[in-house]
Order: C-alpha cells, then structure tokens, then sequence
C-alpha cells in the first residue's frame, strides 16, 4: 500500500503542476476590462500590458479592430501580438496574421489595428504575449 | 523490501514521471544536425535587412488598407505594375505584390487581370488555341475578349540607413499607389514604415 503511494506522488505531483501552469496560463492585468480579457488570447504573465480598450467596427462588409495596449508599468515591455479572425462557426479566417514585435515604453501606450481577410470574420481573439525584459 | 529500497523506488519513479511530464518525444526521424521547420509567421529576427515579417507586415497592412476605403465595390478589374526598389539591398519586391494579390483575391472583393510580366504566357496559349489548328472550333479562348484593367497598383520600396560603431539603424517605407487606369488619377494611397535597429 505504501509503495502504491509512493509510486502515485510523482504522477500526482506532476498532473499538479500541469494543473498549476493551466490555470496560470491566462493572467490579465486587472486594467483590462473583462469583457476585452474575453476576446485576448494572453500567453503567460501581462507583465503590466493592459489592454484597456478594444474597438470593433464593421466598414465596408469588413470588420476593423484597434486595440490599445497600455504599460501600467514604469519599466518598458517588448510584446508579441497578431489577432486572429474567426467566422461564424467560430473556425479561423484565411493563414492566420504574422506575428508583430512591439515595443510598449514604460507608462506609455500604443494602439494596435486589424483588418478582417473577409467579410467571412464575425469575430477575433488578440493572441499575445508579453517578455518579462 | 527494506524503508531504503522503497525510498530509491519513489525517487526513480518520480524522476521519471516529472522528466516524462516536461520532455515528450515527438514523431520524427532526425540526425544529429538539428533541422527543425519553424513558424512561419513568427517574428524573424535574424539580421536587420529585409525580411520575412517586413514581407508580411507590408502586405497586410496595404491588403486591410484598400479593403477598409471601400473601393472595391462591385468587383472592379485591377493589374499589378512592378514595385520599384529603391533600397541599396537586393530585394524581390515583387513578391510584396504577390502577397497582396493573394490576400485582396481571396477577399473575394477584386478580379485581377494579367499584369504586365504575365501577358506573354496568355498570347502564347491564345495563340496556340487559334492558330496551331490542334483544337475543336467553339472549344478555343477567343482573341481580343480580354477584360482591361480598371486599376493599376503601383509600389515602391526605400530605405534610409544610419551606421555607427555599436548601431545600425535601417528605415524602410513602402509606398502603395492605386490608379485608374483610364484618368489617371490616384484613387487611393498608403504606406507602411518599419524601423529596425541591431546592436553589436
């Protein structure tokens, strides 16, 4: 019995620290309003990236997003960003954006814009990431 | 089993499962060299010359810029001019337009028509059909039924560079120009800058 114990605690431990790196997975700045935090994909810590603000218009049959990116820190940021567009069976628009290196200075703010491949897109996530340097 | 023996058990065992919890092996046959296929739409940081993310940032900056004004209404005609450049580097600028050209037909929102580097391959195959006497008649293209272009897209790309010992500092700006063909005008104009700077 004991030895079953002691043969289950790596696998526990291990499954805990999947478990603990899930739930760390997705960690907003508490500046960035709920319902935006819905529609960012955050990869890691914000490391002091807000997105304070996101702004969906549909012009010409095409959705345009812009999003403002703030630096509640006083330390710059470099951020990793691309948005990525989804129809209404909520599948992926067209490739998929490149990734964009941005650099956010301490404090400061910069306001990042899309536009939909098609008028197939009726919605988007904001994937990101953020170097802690 | 002694306390020891199942002591060193547990330690082996949770050895393995955390080295298997962090290290899965993937499918693949490799050698020693480390070959890896990569993402192509990550950011490329390599050296400061033009690159693969300036390549894609241009064409979709331009591509959300035209489909944005509203142009495009009721599927107009458009060609591709050669994209002048005007940087010290070597660059396939054209590969800049194809990646718009791609982008603005799969947006459905535009027909293009052969550009002017294109043309010959289609006299060429019309001619075949119409004077090579291979093909049933009503089957061949006819001559003299292509649709002209009512835009043209014309681009240049610049770039200013500043050197000193520590830093290099590269400015490209990619200027984007739609005209109709028949006035003449500028109907619509974007641009897109990208700074780059390396240090040693």
């Amino acid at each position: 019995m004991r030895t079953r114990i002691a043969l289950a605690a790596p696998a526990l431990l291990c499954a805990a620290l999947v478990a603990a790196t899930a739930a760390r997975a997705q960690l907003h700045d508490p500046a960035t309003p709920p319902a935006v935090a819905s529609k960012v994909a955050l990869r890691g810590e914000a490391n002091s990236i807000a997105v304070r603000e996101m702004r969906i218009v549909r012009k010409n049959d095409i959705l345009v997003v812009q999003a403002d990116m703030a630096n509640m820190g006083r330390t710059d940021r470099t951020v990793f960003y691309r948005f990525k567009w989804l129809d209404n069976a909520g599948n992926q628009v067209g490739d998929g954006e490149s990734w964009k290196q941005m650099r956010v200075l301490g404090l400061g703010q910069q306001t990042v814009k899309s536009v939909a491949p098609t008028n197939a897109a009726v919605d988007l996530r904001l994937e990101m990431n953020v170097e802690p340097r | 089993m002694t306390k020891n023996t199942l002591t060193a058990l547990a330690l082996v065992a949770g050895t393995l499962a955390l080295s298997g919890c962090q290290n899965l092996s993937s499918p693949v046959v490799r050698f020693d060299r480390q070959v890896n296929y990569g993402d192509a739409k990550a950011v490329e940081l390599v050296t400061n010359e033009f690159g693969s993310t300036d390549l894609q940032m241009i064409a979709e900056k331009m591509t959300g810029s035209l489909l944005e004004t509203g142009i495009f209404q009721g599927r107009p005609t458009v060609t591709l001019a050669p994209v002048k450049n005007k940087t010290s580097e070597y660059i396939d600028t054209n590969n800049v337009m194809s990646s718009i050209q791609t982008a603005l037909t799969k947006s459905g929102k535009v027909r293009f028509v052969r550009s002017i580097n294109q043309m010959q391959q289609g006299v060429d195959e019309l001619q075949r059909q119409n004077q090579s006497g291979l093909y049933k008649q009503g089957t061949t293209a006819k001559i003299g039924q292509m649709t002209a272009a009512k835009y043209q897209l014309e681009g240049e790309l610049t770039s200013i560079v500043k050197q000193n010992n520590t830093t290099k500092d590269v400015y490209y700006k990619f200027t984007l120009q739609l005209f109709d063909v028949e006035e003449g005008t500028v109907e619509w104009q974007d641009e897109k800058e990208i700074r780059k700077t390396s240090k040693r």
